[in-house]
């Protein structure tokens, strides 16, 4: 039996699943001041009549990390920086910055070393502080440096949390990093109070299972292991949606999905079965971070969008005027229209018609208005979707062949969730000539999503055998490589090794472990190799641990 | 800062290479990439990064005439590097962007109008390109290039050279001393263009105070004066001190303010092949310049260990050529008229170039008819010995996009007359009015 959590910005969602199926499922209001309590009260709402020692794993997409840095739940963060040369970060950080001595090269070499003295002074400067950030450019590269600050920093602050730029990220990007650093220092104490009441509470109603977190790039972490990483941790929304999609359907090759709301419709592109990610890391508090998420898009069409005309033209949304006439609003909505259409079933029929008549020009039918609308709405959507394909064919890319042989997106199937779904999905593939699917269920698929999230982790390991050394920066690692000439086979051996131990360390499985990212450079010095820089980032990606048949429980 | 972005098209060809030892290789932006993604630049709101295009067989031959085809003798990488130039410009054009850099290769400056291989690593001109794709579809006049490569652009300046519209900078170590041994100060253009080449050839181990005083002295008053629509940057970073295959003196701070000071509207990179040491901080220099942020951080790690002191006798040949050349330029209408009168109808130059990435070596006799109406127009014979190809000739004429209906004809009547004679194994007429290249 898995419990899955579900943290929205109305309700929180918790389901039961067990043999792929949703046994149970339960909602209650989300208590933004005190997340826990709408937690607790949705686990407690579904776990009703079941026996709480049988539940084997929790999972929990949680707003906590949001609402912190929203309600300016966070602590003061000191950050140190050893940037050497290039931008000059200074006001375009959170926090100013207190810059020190030392710096390594985009080859992981020291060209000047950190200064101790340096370091104790500023963290004289720096009593103040609850929590701390150490973040060295290139550090991804050669963690030494920054490893070290931060160890004169803990000895010079004890008892305060000190985030180390590279344990966040092994990718290269000292800005993100530093603000990622930042965060995730920021929000270290709340989290951790979060995460012990949560165990606390859970102990008391004999679940004893392990609790796992779902971060923003659809993993989900060990909640003593995000205790480290809480960052990672924000905007899961998304994520569990997507995940969701992905336990209910299985989309193979490439597909678009829409969780049609009541004011929006996301919509996510889908490759091998999985979604895209952004390109970029996301912003927390309008500051790029190295917190990678699925790429969506919202477009303001769903169910409550409110329908007038303007001109010649049937207008949807983007606005919200209340809820649809059917459920006693004053204004006609695409619920509405679809109710007349006979696509869904709730609320007062004639009060839909009612809202449909009151469209309708030129003697026509409420049926026919119903149709205009719905038509204009998946348009809407249609047009959104086919912007996202031409956002992602004119991505850079950085090789000749990708250029000559890249291809735009063409999805082949769409599927829909959410309760407008089941109207506007079919008009939406109907537009674009393609097959469409609306899994049932969909009512609770972030919830679900979280249930069955797998537990994800990476390496990034570098190799560089003209100086003979690798680094593993997510595990602040720099080694003397055993061998002189390697092979990309090699690399990926030796990134398989480091992931196995990084995976057990926190308790997750490895064996899917896929490589995600390569290179492989010949370093050439006079007109001969001298060597080779080669690349391999290894991850278990996200995914589903099992498919769930959406049937929809009885609450 | 006027508040637009800079547009970045940032294209490294990490799958391409002349050959694998080349200093044209994969790894050459490596280092680069490295740089510009660990600063954040391609997040910052004062950037916006492009994808390049795939140029035109069109784009490519409004300037070149290739022998004995374009086909054999491009890959799709150098489609790529001019259709990133053409990019990069149209983001200016289009209004998206306050400037835009080029961050592109392979490289184009070495590359002339005839093309019968790769020489000095470039196979077609992308600035050329660029500048030509911009006169076509944006009405765009007047341009000024500067060049800041070490080596002499004579691609460029050969493409250019009769054209009075399109002003050719280029600073250089001097060509005694260096690839591919042109640019000397006597290179001023051909009669009905006459001023609007200007080379500057400069002493190896000039530093930055020599660079800066030839700039502030000389390169920026003369711009002023010329008043171009647009102003091209072929931002070649090999004057580095640090750079394998020069010996100058320029630091990264030197060429950022540069960058600062010139304010080009389109940079689009050349040379520099001192990958690790210079590449990394001059590019991030020149970025953060152009896109009006502050570079002054950008200093090389290894800075301490470079010889940068310049020697008494190249301040003095500086503050001599920027006296010398001022004079030229100021005297350049009466100069051009004597040109004018002293060629008649007819100007000829002969010429020996030498491909040596391709082992070709070519004899051109280049022939500028002059017409009291128009540019006139010219026409090239052309033989080239070695490479792939063996043997390879031809005789071209172009006409401007400006020739007079006489000139155009003309043109078309001597690659005819020269077909009958069979001299050549190729024919080919360039119809910049009409847009063509037509092979007869």
């Amino acid at each position: 039996m898995w419990l899955g959590i579900d943290v929205g910005g109305t309700f929180t969602d918790a389901v039961v699943i067990a043999n792929g199926e949703i046994l149970a499922q339960a909602k209650a209001p989300t208590t933004h001041t005190d997340l826990l309590s709408g937690i607790l009260a949705a686990v407690d709402l579904v776990m009703h009549g079941m026996v709480c020692s049988g539940v084997e794993r929790v999972a929990l997409s949680t707003t906590i990390v949001t609402n912190a840095v929203v309600q300016g739940k966070t602590d003061t963060v000191g950050l140190l920086l050893l940037p050497g040369p290039g931008v000059n970060l200074n006001k375009m950080l959170p926090e100013l910055p207190i810059t020190l001595a030392g710096y390594v090269d985009h080859r992981g070499r020291e060209t000047s070393l950190p200064d101790e003295k340096e370091v104790i002074k500023a963290c004289e400067q720096l009593q103040d502080r609850s929590a701390l950030a150490v973040v060295g450019k290139f550090a991804v590269r050669n963690p030494r440096q920054e490893l070290q600050v931060a160890r004169w920093v803990k000895e010079q602050l004890p008892g305060r949390h000190v985030t180390a730029g590279s344990s966040i990220s092994g990718a290269l990007n000292f800005w993100r990093r530093t603000n990622s650093a930042y965060y995730n220092s920021a929000v270290h104490r709340h989290f951790g109070e979060f995460s012990t009441a949560i165990t606390t509470a859970l102990q008391q109603r004999q679940i004893t299972a392990p609790v796992f977190v779902l971060k923003a790039d659809g993993g989900t972490l060990p909640l003593v292991v995000a205790e480290q990483n809480p960052v990672e941790t924000i905007f899961t929304g998304p994520a569990a949606s997507v995940l969701g999609i992905m336990a209910m359907t299985a989309p193979s090759g490439e597909t678009v999905s829409l969780d049609v709301g009541g004011t929006t419709t996301d919509i996510a592109l889908w490759q091998d079965g999985l979604p895209l990610f952004a390109s970029r890391g996301a912003r927390i508090n309008g500051f790029p971070t190295a917190v990678r998420a699925f790429w969506m898009r919202s477009v303001g069409i769903g169910g409550d969008s409110f329908v007038r005309w303007e001109g010649e033209q049937i207008k949807v949304g983007p606005m919200r005027l209340g809820p649809a006439m059917a459920l006693g609003g004053e204004y006609p909505t695409v619920s509405d229209a679809l109710i007349v259409a006979g696509h869904v079933h709730f609320g007062d029929r004639a009060a839909a018609m009612k809202a449909m008549e009151k469209l309708t020009r030129n003697g026509g039918s409420s049926e026919n208005t119903a149709a205009l609308v719905l038509e204009a709405a998946a348009t809407i959507i249609h047009q959104e979707i086919d912007a996202m394909i031409l956002e992602q064919a004119a991505e850079p890319v950085y090789k000749v062949d990708d250029i000559i042989n890249g291809r735009p997106i063409a999805p082949e199937l769409l599927i829909g969730v959410g309760g407008a779904a089941p109207g506007l999905a079919p008009l939406v593939a109907k537009i674009r000539g393609i097959d469409y699917q609306t899994p049932p269920g969909a009512m609770v698929a972030n919830a679900v999503g979280a249930a069955v999230a797998r537990p994800t982790t990476e390496v990034t390991l570098r190799a560089d055998t003209s100086q003979g050394i690798y680094t593993v920066a997510e595990l602040g690692l720099r080694q003397k490589l055993t061998k002189r000439s390697l092979t990309p086979t090699d690399v990926r051996d030796l990134a398989r090794q480091h992931l196995r131990e990084r995976a057990v360390q926190s308790g997750i499985n490895f064996e899917t472990a896929e490589v995600v990212y390569e290179e492989e450079f010949n370093l050439v010095r006079g007109f001969s190799t001298i060597g080779k820089i080669l690349t391999c980032r290894l991850q278990v990606k996200p995914g589903v641990l099992r498919a769930i048949c959406g049937k929809e429980g009885v609450l | 800062m006027s508040g637009k972005p800079l547009g970045l098209v940032f294209f490294p060809a990490f799958d391409w290479a002349i050959s694998p030892t080349h200093p044209e290789r994969e790894e050459r932006l490596l280092y680069t990439r490295d740089q510009i993604v660990e600063e954040g630049l391609l997040d910052m709101d004062t950037i916006r990064e492009y994808k390049p295009r795939l140029a035109l067989r069109e784009d490519l031959e409004r300037v070149h005439v290739c022998v004995p085809n374009i086909m054999s003798l491009i890959t799709d990488a150098h489609r790529v590097s001019a259709g990133g130039a053409i990019t990069a410009a149209e983001a200016v054009m289009r209004g998206e962007t306050a400037r835009s850099f080029a961050l592109v290769r392979p490289p184009g400056h070495h590359a002339m109008r005839v093309v019968h291989g790769t020489r000095g690593f470039c196979t077609i001109n992308i600035e050329a390109i660029m500048i030509e794709y911009l006169r076509r579809h944006y009405g765009i006049g007047r341009v000024a290039v500067v060049d800041t490569d070490v080596h002499h652009g004579d691609g460029t300046q050969d493409i250019f050279y009769h054209d009075p519209d399109t002003l050719f900078i280029s600073f250089h170590q001097d060509g005694r001393t260096l690839y591919p041994g042109s640019g000397f100060t006597n290179e001023m253009g051909s009669p009905p263009a006459f001023g609007s080449t200007i080379n500057l050839p400069l002493p190896p181990g000039t530093n930055d105070e020599g660079l800066h005083t030839i700039l502030d002295e000389l390169i920026l008053p003369v711009l002023a004066d010329f008043q171009p629509d647009l102003i091209i940057n072929s931002a070649g970073q090999d004057n580095h001190y640090s750079d394998p295959l020069a010996n100058m003196a320029i630091t990264a701070q030197g060429y950022a303010r540069l960058a600062d000071k010139l304010k080009a509207d389109i940079a689009v990179l050349e040379g520099g092949y001192s990958i690790e040491d210079a590449l990394p901080y001059v590019n991030v220099g020149i970025i953060l310049a152009m896109a009006g942020m502050d570079y002054s951080k950008v200093i090389e790690p290894d800075i301490a260990n470079s010889v940068r002191h310049q020697a008494d006798s190249t301040t003095a040949y500086i503050r001599n050529l920027i006296a010398d050349r001022r004079a030229v330029w100021n005297a350049r209408d009466s100069l051009q008229k004597e040109a004018i009168q002293k060629a008649g109808n007819l100007w000829r130059r002969q010429k020996g170039i030498y491909y040596d990435d391709s082992g070709i070596q070519e004899r051109q006799t280049e022939s500028v008819h002059i017409c009291p109406h128009c540019r006139g127009y010219l026409t090239i014979a052309t033989e080239a010995q070695g490479g792939r190809f063996a043997c390879q000739s031809a005789f071209i004429a172009v006409s401007w996009r400006d020739s007079c209906g006489r000139c155009r004809a003309a043109a078309r009547d001597e690659v005819m007359q020269a077909k009958k004679q069979r001299q050549y194994q190729h024919y080919f007429l360039q119809d910049l009015y009409q847009d063509t290249l037509e092979k007869i």
